[in-house]
């Protein structure tokens, strides 16, 4: 044999083994939502919850013998907030790997050009206002975040154009300020509400919580994550070349304005979408795509679906603990991602002794 | 090596319909069907928030999302109706022993759900997200939240009313209109003391529009903070020295402030609240009656109106 048939030979066997371990990931995933089924401050057996389920499926022939309160709490709330936080991470932990990649940045996380200070203060007014409409699934908190989030991003976006280009560190430099501004009409609001609840509701919101999760939620932001995460896919190996060099990309034929500015928008419509129904949750979509990076390797056409499936998994563990540790009470998620997050973050980085970026 | 970018976005989009697959959203229980025999029954009414609700049946099965709910289910004598409290129901002390659903804002749905009740009563804080929720789930949800004194009393009567319970509620609010009229009688015609009601450290404060300062005005006093642009504020320190306020009452007591701590504070020995040892240091339960607009909105009442008004209960 060559050398070449060789590095083929190789290239094909590294390609095999983390298909398997996407595989097996997707496996834990999935096993990871019918799990989270059975956690609550409700004890419902994982045997009534196969039947449970089995009952629902087959429409009839098993016999109900549990309380009718348990049918409730399964399918209206336990498993869409579980399916919900799966989609959540999932969002967070792509359009993190996208953004390292743009801004050639390890510090960057789908926060950094403003979805959730434009989200929070979206919320923040819909709190403050106590606005109560709702539409398509999604109360007025919820709108309210999603279009701040989108306006923010399109303002940074749009402000950060020099010259027909938009440099990325214009584009951190213009969220940071933009950040800050909203960032404070966001406190000045929490501070001057005229009642202690919206500031309260306020503070929850920012830290995020899936504890209202519900299938309108779940539906209302499912088209916006697979557009998003369609297009995303569709430029991995884009965003191989782009976290290398963007002339280099450019050399290469790549329309890197262009394609920046679909992946900013890919990128941002589903953050926007996942931030809307849980709240500011920090550190997931920063550190999954990290993780994954340094376990496989920085090749964006496994990293991306990786990250995804990562971020899913993180997301439903730290929903998990977020209503157990305290029940019947909840932990805020954003407490939760950084307390286990952090730790478990920085022992995988001392255990690789590996470049990260 | 192209076609690996349709592997990724094939798997992608193949994962988001497994999840989409996985979906489909869960019928609404049926409601309990209303009982024939003749009474108010199902009863459509309109809650504290303005919302109209409608209740099938004599509830059996009460949970309660605030402190003072519970505080008011209890003293209409539907202590055993109730199945669900917070973790800061602590009065009376039977109601400690009942299943928590949650904190305050936040509400543990699915243990809601198994307490399987027919009756929920919310408060203010609840109205934007949780109220939703439970109703969704096929809850029957009220609010009752009120804002100030004489509201409390129309609360009263409006869970009696929803409960069964309205010669209970007529009984109670009587009584405890009695005793506000005493106070009122009691402090009629007296000088109002100024007073500043510490709620923490930095100077936080109950403003116009606010419970205490209703308590305050009622008590026969002069709140320092009535003239604030909302319920709860936060004074500067030269603001309430300027003011100097007669009577102090320290409702971050249990928290470590006490007279002693207050008169070291930069300017404060020349208040006369300091000079003439007029501070009242509330503890924990004390804090509880004044700030729940409950049935012992009238204990709040008193003790205020003793401390601002020594001689006139003698």
């Amino acid at each position: 044999m060559n050398a070449r048939t060789d590095l083929q030979a190789y290239k094909a066997h590294s390609m095999s083994r983390r298909l398997v371990a996407l595989a097996i990931a997707l496996l834990l995933l999935l096993a990871l939502i019918a799990l989270g089924a059975t956690w609550g401050s409700v004890h419902i057996p994982p045997s009534a919850v196969v039947r449970l389920c089995s009952a629902r499926l087959m429409g009839g022939g098993v016999p109900a013998d549990w309380p009718r309160s348990w049918e409730t709490i399964l399918f209206q709330i336990r498993i869409p907030r579980v399916v919900l936080g799966a989609l959540v991470g999932m969002t967070l932990a792509v359009a993190g790997a996208v953004y390292q990649a743009l801004f050639r940045n390890p510090l960057a996380d789908p926060y950094l050009i403003g979805v959730s200070s434009g989200a929070s203060f979206g919320a923040t007014v819909a709190i403050y206002f106590i606005w109560r409409f709702a539409w398509g699934g999604l109360n007025a908190i919820s709108l309210a975040a999603f279009a701040g989030a989108l306006l923010a991003t399109a303002a940074i976006y749009s402000l950060a154009r020099v010259g027909g280009r938009t440099p990325v560190t214009t584009l951190i430099l213009a969220g940071v300020a933009l950040g800050a501004l909203l960032s404070a009409g966001t406190t000045f609001l929490m501070f001057t509400a005229r009642d202690a609840f919206h500031t309260i509701h306020v503070l929850g919101w920012l830290m995020g919580s899936l504890a209202l999760a519900n299938w309108g939620e779940v539906q209302a932001i499912l088209p916006y994550l697979i557009v998003g995460f369609s297009i995303i896919g569709w430029h991995a190996h884009t965003l191989n070349v782009l976290q290398l060099d963007e002339d280099q990309a450019q050399a290469l034929g790549i329309a890197v304005e262009r394609v920046k500015g679909i992946l900013i928008i890919a990128a941002s419509l589903a953050t926007a979408a996942a931030v809307s129904v849980s709240g500011v949750i920090g550190f997931v979509g920063l550190i999954v795509p990290h993780i994954v990076r340094l376990i496989w390797g920085p090749d964006y056409r496994f990293l991306l679906p990786m990250s995804a499936v990562v971020g899913g998994v993180a997301l439903i563990l730290a929903d998990g603990l977020a209503r157990t540790l305290l029940s019947p009470r909840e932990l805020p998620l954003g407490v939760v991602t950084a307390l286990v997050g952090a730790p478990f973050f920085l022992y995988l980085l001392r255990q690789q002794k590996r470049e990260v970026f | 090596m192209r076609s690996k970018r349709y592997i990724v976005s094939a798997l992608v989009v193949t994962l988001a319909l497994v999840l989409l697959s996985a979906c489909k959203p869960a019928p609404t229980p049926t409601p309990v069907p209303p009982t024939p025999t003749p009474s108010p029954y199902p009863m459509t009414i309109t809650d504290m928030a303005g919302r109209e609700v409608t209740i099938e049946a004599e509830p059996q099965a009460i949970v309660s999302l605030s402190p003072a709910n519970t505080e008011i289910l209890y003293a209409l004598g539907l202590g055993n109706k109730v199945v669900g409290v917070t973790e800061f129901c602590n009065y009376p002390p039977e109601a400690q022993e009942r299943p928590k659903v949650g904190g305050f804002a936040d509400v543990n749905t699915e243990k809601v759900v198994e307490l399987e009740p027919d009756l929920i009563l919310a408060s203010n804080i609840h109205i934007a997200e949780v109220v939703p929720a439970l109703e969704k789930l096929g809850l029957t949800v009220v609010v009752i939240d009120p804002p100030d004194i004489p509201a409390v009393l129309e609360g009263i009567k409006f869970v009696g009313k929803i409960t069964g319970k309205e010669e209970e509620a007529e009984a109670l609010t009587a009584e405890m209109q009695k005793r506000i009229d005493a106070v009122a009688e009691a402090v009629k015609g007296r000088e109002k003391p100024r007073v500043f009601w510490e709620i923490s450290s930095d100077l936080w404060t109950a403003g116009p529009g606010s419970f205490i300062n209703d308590l305050i005005v009622l008590a026969g006093g002069g709140n320092i903070a009535s003239e604030a642009e909302a319920p709860w504020v936060q004074l500067s320190n030269e603001a309430i020295i300027a003011a100097d306020p007669e009577v102090i009452f320290l409702a971050d007591h249990p928290f470590g402030e006490t007279a002693e701590t207050v008169a070291t504070r930069p300017g404060w020995d020349k208040i006369s609240a300091v000079v003439n040892n007029r501070i009242v240091e509330l503890t924990e339960t004390e804090i509880d009656v004044v700030s729940r607009p409950g049935p012992r909105v009238v204990d709040a009442l008193e003790l205020i109106a003793k401390a601002l008004h020594p001689d006139a209960f003698k």
